[in-house]
């Protein structure tokens, strides 16, 4: 199976394959992380995988939630009502929204599929962690070398196509063709848009990402879809009149406030008058000249002569 | 500005992290600069949105002693989208599905955000 993969990726699936048959071995329980690309984690119990997950691939959640079996209200719900649990397979069950058969084919389906995702990536290394436990878990595990030998199974296949697809590299455009076709190529069709791969259409139709890439591969064979080429970039759109940004220009510093006024004294008791302190007594006393007195007259009778 | 550059940083961060779907950029007022995304999605509205989006979020860190603002994330049954500050000056909103890695998005978004936010604000050469 060595000629699907370059020297680089054959080396970091040896350390994945290594490490993984040794946690069976060995009848580990807990988590093998894988960082890479996608990468993703294999988790253990007593030596068999009970569940994988992978940004490559759909988890169990997705696979329900995307092909409408299920809104997203309706999961919330069921969400609440289990208590905050990710996986709420009684209330699945309980609400109709799937059977416990459909529900375990399900995440046997999630656990196959990372694995293919995980093992057709690159792997940059591996981590055991313990104490970690994976949230829709399957009841039977499955040993680590026969999930290896499935993924790889499906690697090559996939490699032996006409026209051969990797989960993440191609974008597909569809083509104008006018023939009857499939509710999963009309589906494929109708979300390729040259900017999503293989595992981006399996995340949008909620479908295993295995599926799609095969069904992308077989339909460009068949004119289906067509590639503007795997190094193709992504195009990124900028308006005729982008703004100029400038970094805010730190404001002056603010004025220093006012000196703070006196403090006005407050007397212990109320003022009391004392009387002659407004000088009318001396303003209208008869000591003052008549010329004031018949100017008062004449303001009060305006026409005194 | 340089566009290539912007561009490239952009198309980077989706080949970094898996699950990436869309991503703008746009000034701090919601003005879009740059932007891939999908048909079915309205890029200018998208950038207002952030930018208000944003905003608030800085408003509430800031009245609750939370310190500078990082991002926020907004999650629904879909995927997400996480809003992050380009310095003071603009603003990048990312797009996932279901699948992305958010914690592995914030680590490849953080550096890149530093290097978008020298191209923005970088001085054209003069005469050009």
């Amino acid at each position: 199976m060595s000629e699907v993969r370059d020297p680089l990726g054959r080396a970091g699936y040896g350390r994945l394959a290594h490490a993984l048959i040794a946690c069976g071995r060995e009848g580990f329980s807990g988590e093998l992380r894988v960082p890479g690309s996608p990468g993703g984690a294999f988790h253990l119990r007593a030596g068999l995988v009970v569940a994988a997950d992978s940004p490559g691939a759909p988890g169990p959640e997705a696979l329900l939630l995307r092909s409408d079996r299920i809104d997203g209200e309706q999961w919330a719900e069921l969400v609440r009502e289990s208590g905050g649990a990710r996986w709420p397979v009684a209330g699945l069950i309980a609400h109709g929204y799937a059977g416990a058969a459909q529900l375990r084919v399900v995440c046997v389906m999630a656990l196959q599929d990372a694995a293919f995702a995980i093992v057709a990536g690159r792997v940059d290394g591996c981590e055991a962690v313990l104490g970690t436990e994976p949230y829709a878990p399957v009841a039977v595990g499955e040993p680590p070398a026969r999930l290896l030998q499935e993924a790889n199974r499906k690697l090559a296949a996939l490699a032996a196509l006409p026209h051969p697809v990797r989960p993440d590299r191609e974008r597909p455009l569809p083509a104008a063709v006018d023939r009857p076709l499939t509710p999963l190529q009309r589906e494929l069709m109708g979300h390729a848009d040259g900017r999503r791969t293989a595992r981006d259409l399996a995340f949008r139709t909620g479908r295993g990402v295995y599926t799609v890439t095969v069904e992308v591969a077989r339909m460009l064979g068949e004119g289906l879809l067509e590639c503007a080429g795997p190094t193709a970039p992504i195009p990124i759109r900028m308006p005729v009149r982008a703004p100029v940004v400038r970094h805010r220009e730190t404001p002056p510093p603010p004025p220093p406030p006012p000196p703070a006024p006196e403090p006005i004294p407050v007397p212990a008791e109320l003022p009391r008058r004392e009387p002659g302190a407004s000088g009318i007594t001396e303003a209208l006393g008869p000591s003052k000249s008549g010329a004031s007195w018949k100017g008062f007259f004449r303001l009060r009778h305006g026409t005194a002569k | 500005m340089d566009h290539e550059a912007l561009a490239q940083e952009m198309r980077g961060l989706r080949e970094r992290v898996t699950g990436i779907t869309d991503t703008a950029l746009a000034a701090a007022d919601g003005m879009l600069i740059a932007a891939d995304t999908a048909n079915s999605i309205d890029p200018e509205g998208l950038a207002a949105l952030a930018a208000a989006g944003l905003g608030l979020a800085r408003r509430t860190a800031e009245a609750t002693a939370r310190g500078v603002l990082r991002q926020t994330v907004t999650y629904g049954s879909h995927g997400c989208v996480a809003f992050y500050a380009v310095g003071d000056t603009a603003l990048m909103v990312v797009l996932g599905d279901e699948g992305m890695d958010v914690d592995r998005l914030h680590r490849a978004t953080h550096p890149a955000l530093d290097r978008i936010g020298s191209i923005l604000t970088e001085k054209a050469p003069e005469g050009v």
